[in-house]
């Protein structure tokens, strides 16, 4: 009797794994121009004379949905995910569905909603002693871009993008939606040369709370996040 | 009585008992408002609640292992500083602020005199990693508490688990913080029918109702909002109160109502501790508002209080002192678990 049980659910275990279950990998690649970012890159050059060091990038990407003709197909759950340009295993995301997914869009937020930002303390991605919590006027930091320019007349050349903010009127999550047609491997481009290219650093290079500056270079997120494949 | 009837009824004792436990933790007062805090994202235990009180009191929470939460929250005082107007912290620094009283932090949903924190689980954070205040961040405060001696037992009692997170510390100092409820004062026993006030309580009672009510809202006396109380600014802080946070010059010297609950032991008042005395603070209202576009509605038109009404008014914000809150050892230092250490 007990082998003929196990036999059975061995059967429904391997009809279930071999038929429906669907896995789709979403790998992010910061790029400068044509290269990959990579922080041990002392230089890009912005234009023939000035030039940048990239010495930490991180963000958030949250609440990934897949769509089919606009309609919703696929919806991760407890989708928190803190990408972190030194780790490249974190920049690999892959979504497990019970079901074959067919789609033809990928829409995901870049930070985090206000929703969870009052949501209290949370663990994983969200723990705030992963570095992207401000504390003294609380909510998470979206996006964390930090390094050199020559153009930035600041101690050590430094400069410091932490991009957040969840309460109106500066509330600075981004949603993004991108068409794809492969179904399995979705590469994400993030063309971080235009991200700068509208950005006057000598101006404008330290941003480390919630502001109306904060808000549009958030939106400039907006543009720079590509399907290469 | 047969099998089923057995398991089931002995099931609902189970979790009956764990009922009563929860109550006993967080005696929520008969006919106060709901509390805002979501308690089943953070449900209270004996062990996390022991663990937060100890964390409380652990001046490992600081860069140099200096300063703790109480430095600046003792409880004799209602959690406040006492003789501080503006508290101070790490290596004697001055921050711009008093430290607010800390009890009955169920129903806020904002906290700080400008609401900066949104939620009583990330407050910690800020005097954490405030330069002038304990000059730590989370992470690290994590990694000395997981290398200590004492903290990963704690952390497996109260979490089944001895591995430290940010979320499970923050989480065990919200609980702790949660169990402070001060409901217990002359005004609450009145309330209750269990005692009765004076003739002069009850006379500065009517005058609180009349003048007092609307912002110091009853029963936490904080209607939980922000308000312009007419303060001139401080010429050395300049402190915008809740406009630092939303920018908007609607908020400009707002701050929020805090409760007058032990205001007896809670001196220095206000923001910034400018009113050493109950007397100072009655003073402003009646003699003292500075008129502006944001000033509170219900100070528009002044506050007009004799001499002995001002007693009349003192004698019943005195009944508002709960010395059972004040001097209860639950609350206290956990010297069983810290001088051990």
């Amino acid at each position: 009797m007990g082998i003929i049980k196990l036999t059975f659910v061995l059967i429904l275990f391997v009809f279930k794994t071999n038929g429906t279950m669907a896995q789709v990998n979403i790998c992010f690649k910061p790029m400068f121009g044509n290269e990959k970012l990579d922080l041990n890159n002392p230089y890009y050059y912005l234009n023939p004379t000035d030039s940048i060091h990239i010495e930490n990038l991180q963000f958030y990407i949250s609440n990934i949905e897949l769509y089919k003709n606009n309609q919703l197909v696929f919806k991760e759950k407890n989708s928190f995910h803190l990408l972190n340009v030194a780790d490249s295993i974190s920049l690999k995301l892959p979504l497990i569905s019970n079901s074959n997914l067919i789609f033809d869009q990928i829409r995901f937020n870049i930070g985090i909603d206000s929703i969870t930002n009052y949501g209290g303390a949370m663990g994983g991605d969200l723990d705030p002693t992963k570095g992207m919590y401000w504390t003294w006027q609380n909510g998470y930091i979206n996006f964390k871009l930090e390094g050199k320019s020559n153009l930035c007349t600041t101690n050590n050349n430094e400069f410091t993008f932490h991009l957040g903010g969840y309460l109106f009127p500066f509330n600075t999550l981004q949603n993004i939606q991108l068409s794809t047609n492969n179904l399995h491997n979705i590469e994400i481009n993030i063309a971080l040369d235009k991200w700068f290219s509208g950005i006057d650093l000598k101006k404008q290079n330290h941003i480390m709370s919630p502001s109306n500056d904060a808000v549009l270079l958030s939106n400039k997120l907006l543009t720079i996040f590509f399907v290469s494949k | 009585m047969n099998k089923k009837t057995i398991v089931l009824s002995s099931f609902i004792i189970v979790i009956l008992s764990f009922i009563t436990i929860d109550n006993n933790l967080f005696d929520a007062p008969k006919n106060w408002p709901k509390p805002s805090y979501n308690f089943k994202k953070n449900p209270l235990t004996a062990s996390k609640i022991l663990l937060g009180r100890v964390l409380f009191y652990d001046p490992i929470l600081s860069r140099n292992n200096t300063v703790s939460c109480a430095n600046c929250h003792s409880q004799y005082t209602a959690f406040t500083h006492i003789d501080h107007a503006l508290s101070h912290g790490i290596d004697d620094r001055i921050g711009t602020r008093n430290s607010p009283a800390l009890m009955n932090l169920a129903w806020h949903n904002n906290f700080m005199w400008d609401g900066a924190i949104n939620h009583l689980d990330m407050q910690a954070l800020a005097p954490i990693s405030h330069h002038d205040e304990m000059d730590e961040n989370i992470k690290h405060v994590v990694e000395k508490l997981q290398t200590s001696k004492i903290y990963p037992l704690l952390f497996y009692r109260a979490f089944n688990d001895s591995l430290i997170t940010g979320e499970k510390t923050l989480k065990a100092i919200s609980q702790f913080m949660l169990t402070l409820l001060s409901a217990n004062s002359k005004y609450d026993k009145v309330k209750r029918k269990e005692d009765s006030f004076t003739v002069q309580e009850e006379k500065g009672y009517e005058l609180f109702k009349q003048n007092c009510a609307s912002c110091h809202t009853e029963p936490l006396f904080t209607n939980l909002q922000f308000e312009n109380n007419g303060l001139p600014i401080d010429s050395l802080l300049k402190d915008s109160g809740r406009k630092r946070i939303t920018q908007n010059d609607k908020d400009f010297l707002k701050f929020k109502v805090p409760t007058l609950r032990n205001i007896e032991f809670s001196n220095p008042y206000m923001h910034d501790g400018r009113f050493k005395r109950i007397s100072d603070v009655l003073k402003h209202y009646t003699n003292g508002i500075q008129s502006s576009k944001n000033l509170a509605t219900d100070l528009q038109k002044p506050i007009v209080l004799s001499s002995d009404q001002k007693v009349d008014l003192t004698a019943f914000l005195l009944t508002l002192t709960d010395k059972e809150f004040l001097f209860n050892p639950k609350f206290g230092f956990p010297k069983e678990i810290l001088l051990n250490k």
